[in-house]
């Protein structure tokens, strides 16, 4: 971190109070899962922020942060207004803005490097200011920063994989919110709970998303895979007995002030994303876990105990669907999870937490992956990539991200962008930008 | 880096056939090495198969260690091998092998700088991967083969698993320029890319004569770390070179018996007078090789979602998100004589326990696997070794020999593993 950049985040921290009182800001709104005490865009985005897997062959081959222009009223709608190549492919994966929204946390799972972007000087055009590339070294090992999760002046970052065996062994790593390392908390084992209450037979270690409720201080963390599977060719993968031996199957609850977990509850089947349910009345959250295709809620009970409680399957978990993200919606009604394998998405009325229901259900692509929502609900956005050795071969490698309007009944498609014809490679997480957040 | 065999590629003249199969665990991941941070990996899957499966995860943290005396170990062999062979112009020496051990493990060697030797020579993992059947390179491009474990490395001239590389030090560049392994994109820019490192300053100077890093050095300093990773001394050994009467279990020294006698083992996996190899050094084909590049496709796999739970996938499923499929043809890419089609280098079978899953293809994850194999006559065709035949060996002897090959473990395994862990990771700074 240069002098000059300490600067920028120094006059960053003091715009927060403009921010606040520009922006439709409400502290029970949601986007697609940013942190509830975080600003949010409420009304209309501007652009989504697509971190893009640069392929060999299509384009300049490297990984970049692409601009959409998503906003009707601009001639740019529907169209890529920029992008900015990094470097290398370094397996872009996910994003995470800073507490204040003025910057962009661009991670990648393969050479663990971390892009942060300037997007409020220019949020059409944002500048590559800084570049993390020694995670590895200064975390003690931790391979693979998956999720960002932003707090008033830090960064909590999971990690999905090591130095020592690029197994799925893991930690979760604190930078301070001007990229200086803080910390690093190595997830639960069982020679090592940590204090943690093991409720099942599993505590493998592994590590994938990160959501927090700090009004009841706590945080949550998934379980993916390591270097090894997730770099891995998919099709190779399936077919390697001890590599499927090597999913995660737990999901941690812990304590958020003091970074120190205190229960494990056993998930099987890799539970990637979660969600937490935004009203401050519903204290539950939701997973998915990919390989079986259950959706999962974790609530706290009667007693104030958190439990957790298998509540719904998505299509025919016997296939292998693939779920592989999803979103909520901010009045906590509908749950969107997109398969992969099968290029679908669903929607399911969580209304009842414990009895979700599908009730909608329509195809995207061959392929499908992320999903966001606009925080009214309107505006879903897709788009198709999951990692660069597991997307689909041949024709079925189709590369987009597609834009829906949700009219309550149905979605209907507004525009298309193929980032294969396009040259800029496998899109894959998405974040919204607002000219709104920044005037002053 | 991938240096020379493993796999049992003929576990002599192979044995019979048998059922059951309770008794698992036997090698990778096995309960030897149960919560033990040397011996397996620390992330233990063993009866992942099962719904009953418990985790037994260890943490990185307590893998640390701490220095050994290497060469003490080159100087003195462990019971039941023989003098280590000494290249006249690398002399091994302790500098040499300590900037071997940092290179070894140093990440920054690799085009994107994720990639070292020991990422897929992974030490608690018998300096192999027990994770994978085939080996992840840069970017997670695929290697076609299993990586094969460096004990004892020292004694072989034919190396990989087709022998394409004859010396360690001239091997140690191929998975560093190699596309799908280490992808640097020059032997010039490995050196360079080390003499700007800070914390190497002096270090090949020092260990020869006042040369710095080059192609020479940089192969030599890692051929003497890798020739010191000798490990014998067994209970096997103490058993038979050592005359041990109570080294080795009863059932261990009935499957000694079968391995010399009705199995046939020890026709490829040779035992000596004075020391035992357990290879011949030379190349066989069981007919594995040959069955994945003639074989069809079941129209669907089995896959293993969660524990105790696999479902069966379409290959259509399978093949819509696999790329394409690499041929191997074994020692015929080498010598270009089809008589070598699907021939593969006769693994050493010491610490065989620890370096599953095991085959050129890493097919079979335990030994009993291995050994039904055997007993089965491998896969019959035309070009299969004459030795392998169907053994007919009952259940009682299979698990007997399963016993003896889980004996070959030798005795200085933690220390040289502990060794391991105390070199320094090389990452960017």
């Amino acid at each position: 971190m240069d002098a000059s950049r300490n600067t920028i985040y120094g006059i960053a921290i003091f715009s927060m109070v403009t921010i606040f009182s520009l922006v439709g800001l409400s502290a029970r709104a949601n986007e697609t899962g940013l942190p509830s005490d975080m600003v949010k865009i409420t009304g209309q985005e501007d652009f989504v922020y697509v971190w893009t897997l640069g392929v060999e062959g299509i384009g300049d081959e490297q990984d970049k942060l692409v601009t959409v222009g998503v906003n009707p009223a601009s001639p740019q709608y529907g169209r890529v207004v920029y992008s900015v190549s990094v470097g290398g492919r370094n397996e872009a994966h996910h994003m995470g803005f800073t507490f204040d929204r003025r910057y962009l946390w661009c991670a990648t799972l393969d050479t663990s490097k971390i892009f942060v972007f300037d997007i409020h000087s220019d949020p059409a055009r944002p500048r590559l200011v800084e570049t993390i590339s020694d995670f590895v070294a200064q975390s003690g090992g931790v391979v693979g920063p998956h999720t960002i999760m932003p707090m008033k002046d830090r960064m909590l970052i999971t990690g999905l994989s090591n130095n020592r065996d690029h197994g799925g062994r893991s930690g979760l790593v604190e930078y301070t919110a001007d990229g200086k390392y803080v910390a690093t908390y190595w997830m639960p084992t069982d020679d090592n709970l940590q204090g943690a209450v093991k409720t099942g037979k599993y505590a493998d270690g592994y590590n994938y998303d990160i959501r927090a409720m700090p009004r009841m201080d706590v945080m949550f963390t998934s379980s993916f895979t390591g270097w090894s599977n997730y770099m891995m060719d998919f099709g190779k993968m399936l077919k390697d007995e001890q590599a499927m031996k090597r999913f995660g199957n737990t999901f941690v609850v812990w304590r958020l002030s003091e970074r120190k977990p205190f229960k494990i509850f056993d998930m099987p089947g890799a539970p990637l994303e979660i969600r937490c349910a935004i009203k401050p009345s519903h204290d539950y959250a939701f997973t998915i876990t990919a390989l079986t295709s259950r959706i999962w809620l974790v609530y706290r009970d009667q007693q104030g105990e958190w439990q957790a409680k298998d509540v719904a399957e998505i299509g025919d978990p016997a296939t292998v669907p693939l779920p592989p993200a999803f979103t909520i919606s901010s009045d906590d009604r509908l749950l969107w999870a997109t398969t992969f394998l099968e290029g679908k998405v669903r929607a399911f009325d969580i209304s009842d937490p414990f009895h979700p229901s599908q009730v909608y259900e329509k195809q995207i692509g061959s392929q499908v992956n992320m999903v966001s929502s606009s925080w009214d609900s309107k505006r879903l956005y897709f788009t198709s990539s999951i990692l660069s050795k597991w997307d689909k071969k041949g024709r079925d490698n189709q590369q987009f991200l597609k834009s829906f309007e949700w009219d309550g009944q149905a979605l209907k498609a507004r525009f298309v962008i193929d980032f294969t014809r396009e040259k800029l490679g496998r899109p894959h997480e998405m974040k919204f930008g607002a000219y709104a957040l920044y005037n002053s | 880096m991938t240096p020379p065999q493993k796999r049992p590629s003929m576990l002599g003249r192979i044995l019979g056939l048998c059922v059951i199969s309770a008794i698992l665990l036997v090698s990778l991941n096995g309960h030897a090495a149960d919560m033990d941070i040397t011996l397996g990996p620390g992330d233990n899957r063993a009866g992942y198969e099962s719904l009953d499966f418990e985790s037994r995860s260890i943490s990185l943290l307590q893998r640390t260690g701490e220095a050994g005396d290497l060469l003490h170990v080159f100087n003195s062999p462990p019971l039941g091998l023989p003098k280590i062979p000494v290249a006249p112009d690398n002399p091994v020496a302790a500098g040499k092998v300590r900037l071997g051990r940092k290179l070894f493990f140093d990440r920054r060697l690799s085009l994107n700088e994720t990639m070292s030797c020991a990422m897929c020579h992974i030490p608690e993992q018998g300096f192999t991967n027990n994770e994978l059947a085939t080996a992840v390179g840069i970017e997670g491009r695929t290697v076609r083969r299993n990586t094969p474990t460096i004990y004892n490395v020292a004694y072989f001239s034919n190396i990989f698993h087709d022998g394409r590389e004859t010396r360690l030090e001239y091997q140690v560049w191929q998975p560093m320029l190699a596309t799908n392994e280490m992808a640097n994109p020059g032997i010039g820019y490995v050196v360079e890319k080390i003499r700007r490192l800070p914390d190497y300053a002096k270090l090949f100077e020092n260990a020869f004569g006042g040369r710095g890093p080059g192609i020479e050095t940089i192969g030599m300093a890692i051929a003497a770390y890798e020739r010191t990773l000798v490990s014998g001394n067994s209970p096997f050994d103490r058993w038979y070179f050592g005359n041990d009467e109570a080294a080795l279990s009863e059932p261990a020294q009935r499957g000694f018996r079968l391995f010399q006698g009705k199995a046939g083992c020890a026709a490829c996996h040779t035992i000596g007078k004075d020391f035992a190899l357990f290879t011949d050094d030379d190349f066989h084909n069981t007919g594995l090789g040959w069955q994945v590049a003639t074989g069809a496709e079941p129209s669907e796999i089995l896959v293993q979602i969660a524990p105790g739970v696999k479902v069966p996938l379409p290959q259509s499923v399978i093949d819509s998100v696999a790329e394409p499929v690499s041929g191997d043809l074994g020692r015929y890419e080498v010598t270009q004589n089809p008589a070598d089609r699907w021939r593969y280098k006769t693994a050493s079978l010491r610490n065989v326990a620890l370096t599953a899953p095991y085959m050129h293809n890493g097919a079979f994850g335990s030994l009993r696997q291995v050994v039904e194999f055997y007993n089965r006559g491998g896969v019959p065709h035309s070009l299969l070794d004459p030795l392998i035949r169907p053994l007919e060996l009952t259940d009682s002897e299979i698990m007997d020999i399963v016993a003896f090959l889980e004996s070959l473990t030798g005795d200085n395994v933690k220390t040289l593993v502990r060794d391991a862990f105390a070199a320094p990771i090389g990452d960017r700074h």
